[in-house]
């Protein structure tokens, strides 16, 4: 039931914010993995069962569009869902990534959408029964 | 737009960012003198796509601590070490500078955004070197000051 959370954003501060509303949320939190970029976050998602990425779309190394398109590319992360938070303001972009079946949040967000958006794409019902916040 | 539209879009933008990302109210002061570059810490970000430049923040030191003590949620902002705060500082340059963009040039276009990286005061003064900003913001929060400078060279 619980869920494992893997965040990958380039900003240790943004990874921190991220994790603080996951906390804040009342969502069922398992294990929870960061990587600062796509290269970073396929090795973890190579070593442990996630079930659920958010992830940055600016980064070095391998930034978050790339590491999706390689995660579809594999049978065992080709379902996982997926979270994009970043600050990307193109339409082009943004209907990409909806494509490739990922939410979309704007930075700067709030907690609450965090939480409402992994609620509504991993289907997990009612705003009532969370109740941590 | 105008350089005068542009100028209340950078405004807004970096109001709205400092407060939603950092809680930290701030108000512009167009009519104050700019800040003690020395004693600030200075983020720089560039950009590439339907024009190409640059954006600087800088923030006053004293002011450092509680913006990334906000960010990370920390009981007692001083506990930020100097590595987040100058973190701290890149997230919000660089969610500034990625809401800024397609805001003055609409939402169909494709800016890169490259890393922001934290620059010195003298590197600072060697980028003014090339002429004065497209535009630039003056704004006052409760323990400092924030100046943003936005260089567009096409
Ligand atoms: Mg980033």
């Amino acid at each position: 039931m619980a869920i494992n959370v893997l965040i990958v954003d380039d900003s240790g501060v943004m990874r921190a914010m991220i994790l603080k509303s996951l906390n804040m949320s009342g969502l069922p939190l398992g294990d929870t993995h960061q990587a600062a970029n796509g290269q970073e976050g396929l090795d973890v998602l190579n070593q442990n069962w996630v079930d659920l990425v958010i992830a940055d779309i600016n980064m070095p190394v391998m930034n978050g569009e790339e590491m999706i398109e390689c995660m579809k590319q594999k049978p065992e992360t080709k379902d996982i869902p997926i979270v994009v938070i970043s600050t990307e303001g193109s339409e082009k972009r943004l209907e990409r990534l909806r494509q490739k079946g990922a939410a979309f949040i704007h930075k700067p967000f709030s907690p609450e959408l965090i939480r409402d958006t992994i609620r509504n794409l991993m289907g997990l019902g009612g705003a009532d029964d969370g109740g941590a916040d | 737009m105008t350089a005068e539209q542009i100028k209340e879009t950078l405004y807004k933008v970096a109001g709205e960012v400092l407060e939603k990302l950092a809680f930290i109210f701030s108000f512009p002061e167009e009519e104050r003198e700019p800040m003690d570059y020395s004693d600030a810490v200075i983020a720089r970000v560039s950009f590439t796509g339907p024009f190409k430049g640059t954006l600087l923040m800088a923030v006053s030191k004293e002011a450092l601590p509680e913006i990334a003590g906000n960010m990370l949620g920390l009981e007692d902002n001083s506990d930020a070490a100097a590595e987040q705060q100058y973190d701290a500082l890149k997230e919000l340059i660089n969610v500034i500078c990625g809401n800024l963009l397609p805001a003055i040039a609409g939402k169909q276009t494709v800016f890169n955004v490259e890393a922001p990286h934290i620059i010195s005061s003298d590197e600072m003064m060697n980028s003014r070197g090339a002429g004065q900003p497209s535009s630039a913001a003056k704004l006052d929060m409760d323990d400092g000051q924030c100046d943003l400078m936005l260089y567009i060279e096409n």
